[in-house]
């Protein structure tokens, strides 16, 4: 194994590693804007330079290889290379870059959206100048539509070329590319075939400056008035991993978070303009019980109350129905409170897509069928023939604000009951048929773990507040469960249902938050680095 | 160590008093003489010197476009948290492309410290020398988009309270 001397440390790498990787693995920072772990590495900005000993110019460090030399080369008897990221020459060298790229930037921080995390913003004051020398007139251009979701602004582009082996390689649709040369150069999009892939939004996450802008951000608030949670994508069973941008009760944007173990580094446009969905939806926040063709709002208590009351006339004989949008921990206590009797919900449907690059999005557009059939398995055949061999009438329905079709089946076993408990956050299909409606959570205030389709349990957090008097699905469930049977279980947080999950359920026993991290855990027992 | 202090006895000269009550009287003639700094305020405004932070106004280019962009630097730097922006596109063609949608200022919670006219990158922000804008409810001394824009008209050639001073009645 080669050493590797970077500054003062001392450090063993594997042969074929680049400086730049290295450096950054040791917490030595040198500062690049056109290399990208996830892309080819072209070492067009220059930015990285570093001094390496015995050779004669400065090096990218982004494409300089470290490999072993003869015992004879090697420096100081010992270094395979040494390398040099503070001296003076890569200092100064910095400042000339920096020079060049900002010749025609135009400082437009107050109106970019990328200010507060702009890559060009942070190493100008780091390692700029504070002066420009350019007196010449600025090249200014106007704002292009690369596609319906992406506007570039050409006069802060720095041509890094991120976007351009973006669309080449991870997408592999080719619609960007670097249009004439020399001082005209810029990054257009083929005018036959826009942006308009489903992967597009990404561009503006890559981009190291505010030259790519996503439509739906542009000009809607600034980077640090807004919270970031790290959460879980729930719009389909791939569950990419994501940062959750809210101010208030409001979501500003979804941008992917790194887990090379679900999404890399990426995430689709279905899921990042997901949020939108729940922005003006007729929620349900007051329990419901239907009198006559009507709804009557009721506390709390007095509409668990009827519920329990309802549950105890059935005598044992409830039928509970799960779904594949809520979290293990809510499906896991209804498996709790119905014996046996279990249907679900159906998943919806879509497009399965896949990329050349490995990313890929489900035709399961559900985010947590797998943990659904782990912790709360059932199925609506079923359902259907218990119904009929044990005269069920009663039936509590974990809704999940999805608008389905009901067919032939649904309509059928809706018609036999007697008493339909929904749980739910909007008015659905099924809430409309209810006796009582409870009112729970939306996707984005709920807690607990779901289950992607590799098997791979991930921590979901909430990013907004509750609204109104909803309460946690899994909180609703627990409340009935205790006034059914005084002996039940107290929970008060959502880690003690988990905690409770991996007693009965084998495969989940190492499920905790500790384990979860922001990686997940595989239920095959191989936790995440 | 203690220290021992004498008490001052007054002389025959002192114990007259005479001379104590004319010098004191001296002060006041003194003053009677100077020129008077006591204004009759509602009929008279104080014009106060040049720097003096009072209301805040947003500036506008000639043509009449607002010069703020929405940056949030001002609310950013405020340390009372008084400054609420929405920004959005600007309906303009010319200029930059990001502008206010809403600017509201909390004149209870605001400090009047400067910092918010110190961080504008665009100059947009100023406070101006008004000192009289007080209200009867808390809504009221919310001062929004419109409200900054119109103390902006007022106050542009600053020259406020000398205008308001002219166009007062003489008093009798």
């Amino acid at each position: 194994m080669p050493l590797l001397k970077i500054d003062d440390k001392e450090i063993q790498v594997q042969s074929g590693a680049t400086v730049l990787e290295t450096a950054e693995a040791n917490g030595i920072e040198i500062p690049h804007y056109c290399y990208h772990p996830a892309l080819e590495v072209v070492g067009s900005c220059r930015m990285c330079l570093v001094q390496v000993e015995g050779m004669p110019k400065l090096q990218v460090s982004c494409n300089t290889f470290v490999g072993d030399v003869h015992p004879d080369r090697k420096v100081d008897g010992k270094y395979d290379m040494v390398v040099h990221t503070q001296n003076d020459l890569v200092v100064q060298e910095r400042k000339n870059i920096l020079e060049f790229l900002l010749l025609n930037h135009p400082l437009d921080c107050p109106v970019c959206d990328q200010a507060g995390e702009c890559y060009l913003q942070d190493y100008s004051f780091k390692f700029g100048n504070a002066h420009s020398r350019f007196e010449e007139n600025k090249r200014v251009r106007s704002n292009e539509y690369l596609g319906s979701q992406i506007v570039i602004n050409h006069n802060r582009c720095i041509l890094c070329s991120r976007c351009v082996r973006f669309t080449q390689e991870i997408s592999g649709t080719s619609e960007l590319f670097v249009e004439a040369r020399g001082y005209n150069t810029k990054v257009a999009a083929l005018e036959e075939k826009p942006l308009d892939n489903l992967l597009a939004g990404n561009v503006a996450d890559i981009c190291p400056v505010g030259a790519l802008l996503s439509t739906d951000y542009i000009h809607k608030n600034r980077i640090w008035n807004l919270k970031k949670q790290s959460s879980v994508c729930q719009d389909c069973s791939v569950g990419c991993n994501v940062d959750v941008f809210s101010q208030t009760n409001q979501i500003f944007r979804l941008t992917p978070r790194e887990n090379h173990d679900v999404n890399g580094y990426f995430m689709c446009d279905i899921g990042r303009y997901g949020f939108h969905r729940f922005e003006e939806i007729e929620r349900v926040t007051q329990p419901m019980i239907r009198e006559g063709d009507s709804f009557v709002s009721f506390e709390w208590e007095e509409a668990i109350q009827e519920t329990v009351d309802r549950l105890k006339r059935a005598g044992g004989k409830v039928a509970g129905v799960t779904s594949p949008y809520h979290t293990n921990e809510t499906n896991f206590m209804l498996g709790l409170m119905v014996d046996g009797i279990l249907g679900n919900l159906s998943q919806i449907d879509g497009e399965e897509i896949n990329y050349p690059s490995g990313f890929r999005i489900s035709s399961d557009r559900s985010p947590n069928r797998n943990g659904m059939n782990d912790v709360c398995p059932g199925n609506v055949d079923d359902l259907i023939s218990d119904i009929d061999e044990q005269n069920i009438r009663t039936i509590y329905i974990l809704d999940d604000g999805v608008d389905r079709d009901f067919d032939e089946v649904w309509k059928s076993i809706l018609s036999k009951m007697d008493f339909v408990v929904v749980q739910t956050y909007r008015m659905t299909m099924l809430a409309q048929s209810a006796n009582i409606i409870l009112p729970g959570l939306a996707p984005f205030e709920r807690e607990g773990t779901i289950t992607n389709d590799g098997g791979r349990v991930q921590w979901l957090r909430p990013s907004l507040p509750i609204k109104g008097e909803s309460r946690a699905d899994w909180e609703i469930l627990m409340m009935a469960l205790k006034a059914l049977d005084n002996n039940a279980q107290i929970f008060t947080d959502v880690s003690q249902v988990m905690k409770k999950m991996g007693e009965k359920i084998p495969a989940y026993k190492d499920v905790s938050f500790f384990n979860l991290g922001d990686k997940g855990l595989s239920l095959n027992g191989i936790a995440s680095k | 160590m203690a220290t021992i202090i004498k008490s001052y006895e007054p002389t025959f000269w002192d114990k007259l008093y005479i001379p104590a009550l004319v010098k004191g009287l001296m002060v006041t003639i003194k003053h009677f003489f100077r020129r008077k700094v006591t204004i009759q305020y509602p009929d008279e405004y104080h014009i106060p010197p040049e720097g003096y932070r009072g209301l805040h106004r947003l500036n506008k280019f000639p043509e009449g476009r607002i010069k703020c962009v929405a940056c949030e630097m001002c609310s950013a730097a405020c340390p009372a948290d008084c400054i609420h922006i929405i920004p959005g596109p600007s309906p303009w063609d010319e200029g930059n492309e990001r502008y206010p949608v809403r600017f509201d200022i909390d004149l209870l919670r605001c400090i009047f410290c400067g910092f918010c006219e110190m961080a504008c990158p665009e100059e947009a922000i100023e406070l101006t020398e008004i000192y009289d804008f007080s209200d009867y409810t808390r809504e009221d001394l919310i001062i929004d988009k419109d409200g900054l824009l119109e103390v902006f008209e007022l106050t542009k050639d600053q020259k406020y309270y000398s205008r308001k001073n002219d166009s007062q009645e003489p008093q009798k």
